[in-house]
Parts: structure tokens; C-alpha cells; sequence
């Protein structure tokens, strides 16, 4: 990712990229789900949609299906959207929620036209430009993240990159100023930069190893340190949402690509072992499975100051946030754009240094805050790891969010960093905590004249959705890899 | 269930104490709620002006007031720009105008591409790039334009600040709010109002209780826990004082701010006549010194009285204590400079409105409340201290001294971010688009010595023709706007006048 746009984004005048990998070095990831800003990301790049989608067999995804969180037999979505119409701005929640107390027995999320859209596995593109109800969500993808990587890397050696194959033996550093000068490779060669950007992932080569960034751990509020990730065949309705299913000592991914499905089980080995987590893996799956899941460990925090020297990481090696919310690929692509805007000349500038690590800062923080919110709200008194979440200490900037919502629905709002005031709310309300009151700016509206708006909106999402192809369908239609596309017009034909 | 917020008193005077009440009213009288005006007497004369920048007229559209009425009744004229001179030794005077932003997601910001070209040779300054600043320079008004150059910008008042408090009280007045006469004395418990007598021998109870009484905080100010922090490190005038001139013969659509030896001195255009306003410190000069230097300085003859005032720059460190909340200079005293006074008011409201408490009793709402206005207050406060801290004024005792005071952390991190790439971070609460700190800094002489090299994709020819096309289109539109007396109606009127 870090090649393609920097090779796309900054002339060769500027600077000359060269790209470090071994094909001997396999990848950690498995099938990925993503946020909207992919899309963003992709689209400022120049990747062409189609073209992306064929290669990297991906789906699209409205949102995450959240199954078993608060409490057991619970289930809400997160929507890539907002609830309620484009008009009515932040405070439509607090008009629903004045409804339920008025007698109104309805879900926020049937107020979400992603949410709808999503549960009734349909999907089309959101009209640009307009103010209509179908147009109040953004999507992203699932797909398979080696061929993205894949797809990347003939993007960029098309567009200048140039890929040096081979493994890393050892840094050379400048021995007074300790600037990375040049890598060593086990061939023999010799490769100098000026800068250096390191995606040698959970190792952190060069910024964990040489540079000796410190570990900030975070695994007192993210107990989960293990994965058990495994492929299965692709059967079923095709969804267009991730699925995550709370377990026992964890949660359970499920996420749709063209060719297959794939799933694993997060899990906190302080409360249940490898074996007994592979076995409840297995007996939880729905489709058969096209390869024995494989053991992953990490440890949930990151390092305190990702751009050091002349060096920056990017994804694992310079932290890990478990892939709940989707993130580990946004946090890529944001440290990329925070990059790309401070790119220094040869001169080193500290300024430029302590800008980006503060804006990394905030995204982490704001990311990990999200994330503990999932685990810690919650009234499952069925097992360990649920009842220590509930009762451990959270961060205070979490504590204070919290309890403002909880007395009067107020979501905080900011301007940096990801998940913005809908995608709280969603999570606040699907993990059970009900606001006590409302803000009294909602009595403004005459009773019957709210309820007679909200009727009508509620009316006009269920029959927009239902005009809405099959996600399946529209996906054949627009960017199928060829192996999939017919079993997925077959599954379309099938039920038209 | 608790229950609801029913009454509110709001204890001030002059313009934010009505505007504050209207607000309530207005977002929840129907609901059900009563808002009396405990007003204190008037700190206005027939001196003071109020200049306010765009964010006012948003204010007067939630609250339903015309535009046209505002500026006939308060003897308005739009401000399009607030003009600077002699900042530092031997500049240019610059601008600092409200052009609007782009919506987001589209290309770079457009001084991106202006440092760029700066650092080639480019001779035009960034103030050729704002329609803002070029309709100031002709006087004409940037109002909304049928074509689509994807530019427009802002403009905010100057009023008659006595004729705008009386229309504001009318205003709430007619909007439903109860006005009870003045205050007596005010009874606190701890950090608790437990009820105010008034002049007339009764007294009032509140569910809630907003101070709105400016710098004085008559109500916050007497709670157990409350605790002011001053900000007179950066912002150093202390001594006010305001003064009439004549109306200017040709209507300007900015106010003109001049740096002196030991202070600043600001001219804002009526209709009727011209605020004269200087902001000193009292150590350094005397308030009569200061009175005989006006004239000289504006190049305006000073007439009547002039009247002074203190200033105490600073912030109440928790503005909402107990069932008392502080709304404008009661919670964040700002300086005179860059008109903000009423912007002030405005953004306390705004706070106050989507944080209303859901019950009575205990807020919880106090603790968001107190972030927001104090990170909305600190922006202020760098966006202000940016004039004083960075001036260019040197072999000025006054000056000198205030250039060597450090700057404080998050303002030095936009000159660093400025400096170095031409970009200006912005944080949550920030009252400024970026468009006005780039326009404040270059003002203050920092000049980016580097950009956002993602500029460079666009090759050159690409990249001047997009400069070119900028400033054809920003001078191109300003011309076509109207001058201010078209837009005030004054030439009709005028010509009425004449026939009549």
C-alpha cells in the first residue's frame, strides 16, 4: 500500500521508491474485512474499482453483524451509516429514542438504511450528490488480502516501483545521529535510502528492532492475544456484512469473499486453551472447512513513537489492535496519507516527526477506546472473560463518553481520528446501554407530527430496500472473478 | 424519572444576556420551559460598537432575525475583513477575511499549491487568492454568487452596540422571554445559586442558572470551586478604551487595527459614525496618553468623550459549576482584538444548546460542557495571542517584550506546521477555518519554507495554470459583487433624499 501511493502521489523528481519483500516470507492475513476510507484510499490512488475487486475476489460490506455481544441472544449491526434521514442531522436518534418513550416499540437500526440494506443481504451504490434516504451510507470490502497485496505490488512495479527480492540480514545505522543508512541483505547487497519505511510487520525490523521504539501494551483492557484463523467453502446467501460472534474467551469472525468464506476465532489465552478454542472453532463453523485452521499470537498495543529518525512503520510493526472493527488496514492507509503530507526532504525536521507520532497518537487511542467499548459493555454473566471486561478499569476518555451517553443519549464528537458519532451510537445501543433521558430540543416537535415523520421514513426505507438487488446479483454483474461468477449467476438465478 | 429543566434565569446585561435568552426560548419555550432576564445595568455608551465576525449571522438565522432589519436598525456595515497595519517594521498591511472551504475530500488545500509556487518565484501574495480579502479591498460584499467557481466567502457586522442590545431584547421579549428586573442580591450555597432577590423585593428561584454577565461573572464568579485563569502571558493589553469619530466619508467594508509603540488601535465603520477602540497596557501608558494618541493614529479626529475599561483576558477553568453556567465572557474573557466578542457568546450558547441538560439535579452534562468551551476558548486564544507573540515590531520596548514570551505548546505547533509545510492543524472547537491562520501567520511573517509534496504530481504547466485560473477567478468575482452602499440600500436612499 505504502509503494503504490507514494509512487502515485509523489513524482519521481521527489524521490525514487524501492520495495524490500521476500517471497519466501509468507503474510499474516487471511481474508479482510475494511472500513470505508478503502474506497477513498483506492479511488486517490487511481486503482480502478473492477479491476480491484476481480483480483482480490472481494465482496462488499455494509457494516458488521454483531451476534451474541451485550448479552447472549443479542444481535445489531454497526452500519457504514447513519440513522435516519440526511436531513435530520445528529439529532435523530434523540427524536427516536423520545418515540420508545412515547410507545413506540422500534429499533434504531430500522431507522439505518445500511442496517436494512444489509439485513436483507441486497445491495447497490449510494446516488452521489443527493440527499435521499439511500443515499446515507458509505460501503467497503472484503477480500482476500494477499491477492490486494498482490494486486498492489504489480501496480506499483507498473507505475516505477522497483522490487528488490530478497531477505534482510541487518541494518547499517549511522553511528552518531543512529539514521538507518542501509540494509543489508543476506545476498550480500548493499541497499541505502535516504528514508526508510518499515512493513517487516510483527518483527518491526527496523523500528522495533534497531531503533528500539518502546512497547506500550494495552492487553489490560484487549485481553485477546490469539487467533485461530481458518478458510471455509462459500455456501449461503452472500452477505454484505462481517459477521462477529462473541465465544466463550473471545469472538468469532465470518467474512464473505467470492471464492470463500473466512472465519476464526479470536481468543485470550488466559481463559481457555489452544485446543479447546480450535475445537469450539470448528464446531461453530457453517460451511465446510478448506484447510486446518493455524495458530497467530500478538499482544494488543503498539509503539509510543511509530516515526523515528529516518524511519517510519506502518501496520504491525508499529502496533496491533485485534481486527474486531476492521482496522489494522485503515491504520495502514492513515499513517500512509499522515506520511505522505510530512515526507521530509533530506534534512531531518523533528517538527515533522512529533506531528505525525501525534497524530498517530490520536488515532490509536481513539481506535483502542472504540475497541474496549465492545468488550467492556456488556451483562453476559455466562464467562470469565466477559464478567473481568465489565468490571475492569476502562481508560477515562472512554469512562466520560460512556457515562454522558448513558444519562442523556449524547454522543462526544471529534474532528481526527476514526468512527464517527453514528458508529458509537450503534455500538452503545446494540451493547445494551438505553440512554435513562433524552435532550429536551426533541420535545420541540408536537408528538403526533414525530411519530407521523418517523412512520413515513420508516415506511420509505423498507420500500426503497426492497427495490434493492440481491448482493449476490449486483456483484456478478459488476466484479466477479472469473471463477466465481458463475456458481454466484447460478445462486442469483436460482432465486429470481 | 427526574425531572425536566423548567426554569432558567439568565443574569446579565447588554446584548448577551437577551441573545442568550432568546436561544432558550427559542429551542424550548414551546416544551414548556420559562426564561427570565435578571439584567444588570448596561457597561454600554453611546461609544461602543460591536464587531462581530460571520458566525454571528448563522446565530441570527436560528433565532429568526433578518438580516436587513440587524443592519438598518444597529446602523450596520458588513465586515468583510479586519485590515492590519504596521504588525512589524517596514510590512505591507494584510487581511484576515472568511472565505469559506471547499466541501472536503476534494484536492489539496489551495495554499498548497500558492507555497509551491512561492518558493519558484511566484510574486503574488496569498491575499490575491481571497475573494474575501478582494472584495474588502474594493468595499464590495461577498454575498452568495450564481456561478459556480467553487468560491465564496463570509462577511460579519459592525453595529451599534446600544441599538443591538435593544433589538435583542426585543427580540427575546417578543419571543416570550420574562424580563424581571434587576438583582438585589444572590443567594449561594457552596457551589449551588439557591435564588435571587430582586430590586423589587421578590425573589426567583431557578432550575438552572446562566451567567451572562461578561467579564464581572457575577454569578460563577462567587462559587465555591470556581477559579479563573488568567491568559494575561499572552495576551498583555489590560486598559480599554473606546471613543467616537466622525463616519468615514467612503464606507469600508473591514475594520482597520493598527499596531502602535504600546498598544493597537481599531476603527470600525457605521453607517452613523466610527467606534474607535485602543487596547494598551496601563503599565506602559497612560489612558490619557493614549486618548491624545488616537487621533494621530487612526488619522481620525476623536469627538465627545472617551471611556475606559478593563480588560482580563483569561478563562474560567470550569465554566459550568453546579446549576450555574457561565455563557460568553463570564467563562472565556477574550482580548478585543480580531472581534470575537460576540463569537464568544455565540459558541458558549451553541455548546450549551447540544448539551442542555436532560434533567434537573445533578448535570453531567457540566464535565462536556467544560472541555468543549475550554478547547473552543484555547483556539481563541492562540488565534489572538499568534498577533501579539509574533509580532515584527523590533526596538519597540512593548513589542520586544511581548515577542520574548514563549508561545504556548499548541499554538507553536501551528507556526512549526506552517513553517514547515505550509499547513495549519487544526483541532476540535476551532472557531478559524484554515484559510484565516494562513492569513493570520503570513500576516505575522512566517513564511513556509516547505509544502505538501503530493503538489508536485501536478506538473507545472498544470500547476501555474491552476494559480493563474485561481486569481483570475477571485478578482473576476470580487468586481462583479456589489459595493456596500448598493448592499445597504444607501444609494436609494440617498438619491430619495435628494428628490424629496
Amino acid at each position: 500500500m505504502a509503494a503504490v501511493a507514494l509512487v502515485s502521489k509523489i513524482p519521481p523528481s521527489r524521490c525514487r521508491i524501492r520495495l524490500v519483500e521476500s517471497d519466501e516470507i509468507g503474510i499474516v492475513g487471511v481474508g479482510e474485512a475494511t472500513l470505508p476510507h478503502i474506497k477513498n484510499f483506492n479511488d486517490s490512488i487511481g486503482i480502478d474499482e473492477v479491476e480491484m475487486m476481480k483480483a482480490a475476489k472481494a465482496t462488499f460490506k455494509l457494516g458488521i453483524d454483531f451476534v451474541d455481544w451485550g448479552f447472549k441472544g443479542s444481535r445489531y449491526i454497526h452500519p457504514f451509516g447513519i440513522h435516519g434521514s440526511a436531513e435530520a442531522g445528529l439529532g435523530f436518534h434523540q427524536q427516536w429514542r423520545r418515540s420508545v418513550s412515547e410507545g413506540r416499540d422500534w429499533d434504531l437500526e430500522e431507522f439505518s438504511f445500511a442496517c436494512m440494506l444489509a439485513r436483507d443481504n441486497r445491495f447497490d451504490f449510494p446516488p452521489t450528490g443527493k440527499t435521499t434516504i439511500n443515499s446515507t451510507f458509505a460501503y467497503a470490502y472484503h477480500f482476500d488480502a494477499s491477492l490486494y497485496s498482490q494486486y498492489l505490488r504489480r501496480v506499483a512495479e507498473l507505475r516505477g516501483v522497483t522490487r528488490i527480492e530478497g531477505k534482510v540480514r541487518d541494518v547499517e545505522q549511522d553511528s552518531e545521529t543512529g539514521d538507518v543508512r542501509a540494509l543489508l541483505m543476506e545476498s550480500g547487497d548493499r541497499i541505502e535510502g535516504d528514508f526508510f519505511i518499515d512493513c517487516s510487520g510483527f518483527r518491526s525490523l527496523l523500528l522495533g528492532g534497531k531503533l528500539g521504539a518502546q512497547w506500550e501494551d494495552w492487553s489490560k483492557w484487549l485481553p485477546c492475544d490469539r487467533a485461530l484463523p481458518v478458510p471455509t467453502e462459500r455456501c449461503g446467501e452472500l452477505t454484505p456484512y462481517t459477521r462477529v460472534s462473541a465465544m466463550d474467551a473471545g469472538w468469532r469472525w465470518r467474512i464473505p469473499l467470492q471464492h470463500r468464506t473466512g472465519n476464526g476465532y479470536v481468543f485470550s489465552s488466559r481463559f481457555i486453551d489452544e485446543d479447546k478454542a480450535r475445537e469450539e472453532l470448528l464446531a461453530s463453523l457453517d460451511e465446510p472447512t478448506l484447510a486446518e485452521p493455524r495458530l497467530l499470537k500478538f499482544q494488543a498495543g503498539r509503539r509510543t513513537s511509530s516515526w523515528q529518525r529516518n524511519c517510519v512503520a506502518l501496520g504491525l510493526s508499529s502496533g496491533f489492535l485485534e481486527p474486531l472493527e476492521s482496522t489494522s488496514i485503515y491504520l495502514i492507509q492513515i499513517a500512509i496519507m499522515h506520511l505522505m503530507s510530512l515526507l521530509p526532504g533530506r534534512r531531518h525536521d523533528q517538527r515533522l516527526v512529533d506531528e505525525f507520532n501525534l497524530r498517530m497518537d490520536i488515532e490509536y487511542e481513539r481506535i483502542r477506546d472504540f475497541l474496549i467499548l465492545h468488550y467492556h459493555l456488556n451483562s453476559r454473566e455466562d464467562s470469565e472473560l466477559w464478567r473481568y471486561c465489565r468490571s475492569m478499569e476502562v481508560p477515562d476518555t472512554l469512562e466520560r463518553k460512556m457515562r454522558l451517553f448513558s444519562h442523556s443519549g449524547i454522543v462526544e464528537q471529534y474532528k481526527d481520528g476514526l468512527f464517527t458519532p453514528p458508529s458509537w451510537l450503534a455500538v452503545y445501543l446494540g451493547q445494551g446501554l438505553t440512554p435513562a433521558h433524552y435532550n429536551p430540543m426533541a420535545d420541540g416537535i408536537p408528538r403526533d407530527r414525530l411519530l407521523g415523520e418517523l412512520d413515513e421514513l420508516h415506511s420509505d426505507i423498507r420500500d426503497r430496500v426492497d427495490e434493492m438487488p440481491k448482493h449476490a446479483t449486483f456483484l456478478a454483474r459488476y466484479a466477479n472473478s472469473e471463477q466465481a461468477s458463475e456458481a454466484l449467476l447460478h445462486e442469483a438465478e436460482v432465486r429470481l | 424519572m427526574s425531572e425536566r429543566v423548567q426554569s432558567v434565569a439568565v443574569v446579565g446585561r447588554d446584548a448577551p444576556v437577551w441573545l442568550t435568552a432568546a436561544a432558550v426560548q427559542r429551542a424550548l419555550g414551546r416544551t414548556g420551559v420559562r426564561v427570565q432576564v435578571v439584567e444588570l445595568d448596561s457597561r454600554l455608551s453611546t461609544v461602543d460598537v460591536y464587531a462581530a465576525v460571520p458566525s454571528l449571522a448563522s446565530m441570527h438565522r436560528l433565532l429568526g432575525l433578518d438580516e436587513r432589519l440587524v443592519l438598518n436598525v444597529c446602523h450596520g456595515v458588513p465586515m468583510v475583513a479586519q485590515r492590519f497595519s504596521n504588525w512589524a517594521k517596514g510590512a505591507q498591511p494584510y487581511f484576515i477575511a472568511y472565505d469559506d472551504e471547499p466541501p472536503p475530500g476534494g484536492d489539496l488545500p489551495f495554499v498548497q499549491f500558492w507555497a509551491k509556487g512561492r518558493l519558484e518565484g511566484l510574486r503574488a501574495g496569498v491575499q490575491e487568492f481571497s475573494l474575501g480579502t478582494a472584495c474588502a479591498r474594493l468595499n464590495n460584499v461577498p454575498v452568495p454568487a450564481p456561478e459556480h467557481t467553487g468560491l465564496s466567502a463570509s462577511y460579519g457586522y459592525h453595529l451599534d452596540a446600544g441599538l443591538y442590545s435593544e433589538l435583542a431584547k426585543q427580540l427575546a421579549l417578543r419571543l416570550g422571554v420574562e424580563e424581571v428586573g434587576g438583582p438585589r442580591n444572590i443567594h449561594v450555597d457552596g457551589d449551588r445559586i439557591e435564588g435571587i432577590d430582586l430590586a423589587d423585593g421578590t425573589q426567583i428561584g431557578a432550575d438552572l442558572y446562566l451567567d451572562a454577565s461578561g467579564s464581572e461573572a457575577r454569578l460563577i464568579g462567587h462559587l465555591e470551586s470556581a477559579s479563573f485563569e488568567s491568559w494575561g502571558e499572552w495576551l498583555p493589553c489590560d486598559r480599554l478604551l473606546a471613543a467616537n469619530a466622525p463616519k468615514m466619508p467612503t464606507l469600508p467594508t473591514f475594520s482597520q487595527i493598527s499596531a502602535f509603540n504600546r498598544g493597537w488601535i481599531g476603527l470600525f465603520p457605521l453607517q452613523t459614525r466610527t467606534g474607535v477602540v485602543a487596547a494598551y497596557r496601563s503599565n506602559v501608558i497612560s489612558d490619557a496618553e493614549v486618548a491624545e494618541l488616537a487621533s494621530v493614529v487612526a488619522r481620525i479626529p476623536i469627538s465627545g468623550d472617551a471611556v475606559v475599561s478593563e480588560l482580563r483576558p483569561g478563562i474560567q477553568r470550569r465554566p459550568w459549576i453546579g446549576n450555574c453556567v457561565a455563557i460568553g465572557h463570564s467563562a472565556i474573557s477574550v482580548d478585543p482584538i480580531d472581534a470575537l466578542d460576540l463569537h464568544v457568546t455565540h459558541g458558549c450558547i451553541s455548546h450549551l444548546m447540544s448539551l442542555f441538560p436532560a434533567t434537573a439535579g445533578d448535570f453531567p452534562e457540566a464535565a462536556a460542557y467544560n472541555r468543549s468551551v475550554r478547547s473552543f476558548g484555547t483556539n481563541l486564544r492562540d488565534f489572538q495571542a499568534a498577533h501579539y507573540l509574533l509580532n515584527g515590531r523590533f526596538d519597540d520596548a512593548f513589542w520586544d517584550g511581548v515577542r520574548d514570551v514563549p508561545m504556548p505548546a499548541s499554538l507553536k505547533r501551528k507556526a512549526d506546521m506552517f513553517d514547515a509545510r505550509a499547513e495549519v492543524p487544526l483541532n476540535d472547537d476551532e472557531s478559524f477555518y484554515e484559510q484565516g491562520w494562513v492569513e493570520l501567520l503570513l500576516g505575522c511573517g512566517i513564511q513556509p519554507k516547505g509544502y505538501d509534496p503530493r503538489v508536485d504530481s501536478l506538473s507545472d504547466e498544470a500547476h501555474i495554470q491552476k494559480v493563474q485560473q485561481r486569481l483570475s477567478d477571485v478578482s473576476g468575482l470580487a468586481r462583479r459583487m456589489p459595493g456596500v452602499d448598493e448592499f445597504l440600500g444607501l444609494e436609494q436612499r440617498a438619491s430619495a433624499e435628494v428628490s424629496g
